[in-house]
């Protein structure tokens, strides 16, 4: 069962990546389906917790620098393949055809799936055809990189509290977060693959999501989204002279943090309650 | 603020010896007090000439892409080298600090402390076998200080 939520954990990562590389309609077909398998990932990941085996969220290294998207997209099947035979030893066998179901439909559709030269990883480091300075090209590289990852370890972070947890409060909550995040690392992801820089977020080590003290993280989580709100602010005041269009986007990121810090004061306030009655 | 090169993009994208070795030889911590901040390495180590020599090596950041990018260039030096050579490595870098920015200082000094740290764990390790990790602290600070 480990294996298997690993492998699933990498396919709904290699899906995701060939969305970002997709400049066409192909793109949404490769969103919607990575969301399929992130699914699949949390019903593996709920039933390890029914049967009480340990799990974690360990990976390895998915190669994903192709220069035309049907290379990404056979990977995909090869690994779609591998993993409709191993989910044969899981013994919930209704979970197994709910899986296997959808793997058999997307591996079929991604057969047809029109072929597209990538420039993800080309370096061009122009965005939109936008020309700015140097010093603003540098410091949004640098945020992609940083922010891409931090809402893929955010993802994973509050999947986790999410699976231990049967509070529905909390769970609203994660799950507005999950979203969130899911939203921002397509966008940064998307811009990451305009650029010619994208890269598949590093694996996240275990006592980051393993948490000890929930309310520890979710204070430190409000003071860095404090300083992400900054450091949007200063990444629109740099664009803003080449490209109002991309300064509105980092201000909208920006508010949208905003109601990030008040779901997590709120989650906060509710862990103290909760230790308080208890 | 950080100039951006190719080679900076391909440690960005592509971190070398990123992960952990299972069932290692020896592992060690360096950690940054002032945030919860730590590099985490991992060794293979095989002994040439009665010297121990990394064979292999692997670092987890919980940290910032500064970080990742030290962890990359320090553990891709310091892969195939012997324990002395890998304790001029960390000399060499702990004596650059003085002349990079606060916040990258205390980034490459935490990756090298892990890399000393693992070293010195395998040695104990060699004494004891029971023997668990070692975990240096970073005397350098991230939080750049209002006026500087």
């Amino acid at each position: 069962m480990k294996t298997l939520l690993i492998k699933t954990h990498e396919l709904w990562l290699e899906i995701l990546m060939a969305g970002f590389m997709s400049r066409g309609e192909n793109r949404i077909k490769l969103y919607d389906f990575s969301d399929i398998i992130f699914r699949h990932f949390t019903w593996l990941e709920h039933h390890m917790i029914a049967i009480g085996e340990p799990y974690d969220y360990d990976r390895d290294i998915i190669p994903v620098k192709v220069d035309r998207l049907s290379i990404i997209l056979n990977n995909i099947n090869r690994r779609i393949s591998e993993l409709d035979l191993q989910i044969m030893a899981c013994p919930d066998k209704n979970l197994v055809q709910r899986i296997s179901s959808d793997l058999k439909y997307i591996s079929s559709t991604l057969s047809t799936i029109k072929e597209e030269s990538v420039t993800a990883f080309d370096t061009s480091r122009v965005l939109n055809g936008i020309a700015l300075s140097k010093e603003a090209t540098d410091a949004l590289t640098l945020f992609l990189f940083e922010e891409s990852y931090k809402e893929y370890e955010l993802i994973m972070i509050y999947n986790y509290l999410q699976a231990h947890s049967e509070d529905a409060f909390l769970n609203r909550i994660f799950q507005i977060m999950i979203d969130e995040s899911k939203f921002h690392l397509r966008s940064f992801g998307q811009m990451m693959a305009e650029m010619g820089i994208l890269g598949v977020p590093r694996t996240i080590h275990k006592s980051l999501y393993q948490i000890e003290d929930v309310r520890q993280f979710l204070r430190d989580g409000i003071e860095e989204e404090i300083a992400a709100k900054e450091m949007c602010k200063e990444l629109s005041d740099a664009v803003a002279k080449d490209s109002k269009e991309l300064a509105a986007f980092f201000d909208f990121i920006n508010f949208q943090e905003d109601y990030h810090i008040s779901l997590m004061t709120d989650a906060l306030v509710h862990y103290e309650g909760l230790e308080n009655h208890g | 603020m950080t100039e951006v090169d190719a080679t900076l993009i391909a440690h960005m994208s592509d971190p070398k010896n990123y992960g952990t070795i299972e069932e290692p030889d020896a592992m060690g911590i360096g950690e940054n007090p002032e945030n919860g901040e730590k590099v985490i390495i991992t060794l293979r180590v095989v002994v040439q000439e009665e010297t121990p020599v990394i064979e292999d090596i692997k670092f987890q950041a919980i940290g910032c892409m500064t970080t990742v990018v030290a962890g990359s260039i320090i553990t891709e030096e310091a892969k195939g080298i012997d324990f002395p050579r890998a304790e001029q490595l960390i000399t060499a870098t702990l004596g650059m600090l003085e002349n990079i920015p606060p916040e990258e200082a205390a980034c490459s000094e935490m990756v090298a402390l892990s890399l000393q740290a693992s070293m010195d764990s395998y040695r104990e390790k060699q004494k004891d076998p029971n023997f668990g990790t070692i975990t240096y602290k970073i005397e350098n600070s991230c939080v750049v200080k209002e006026g500087k």
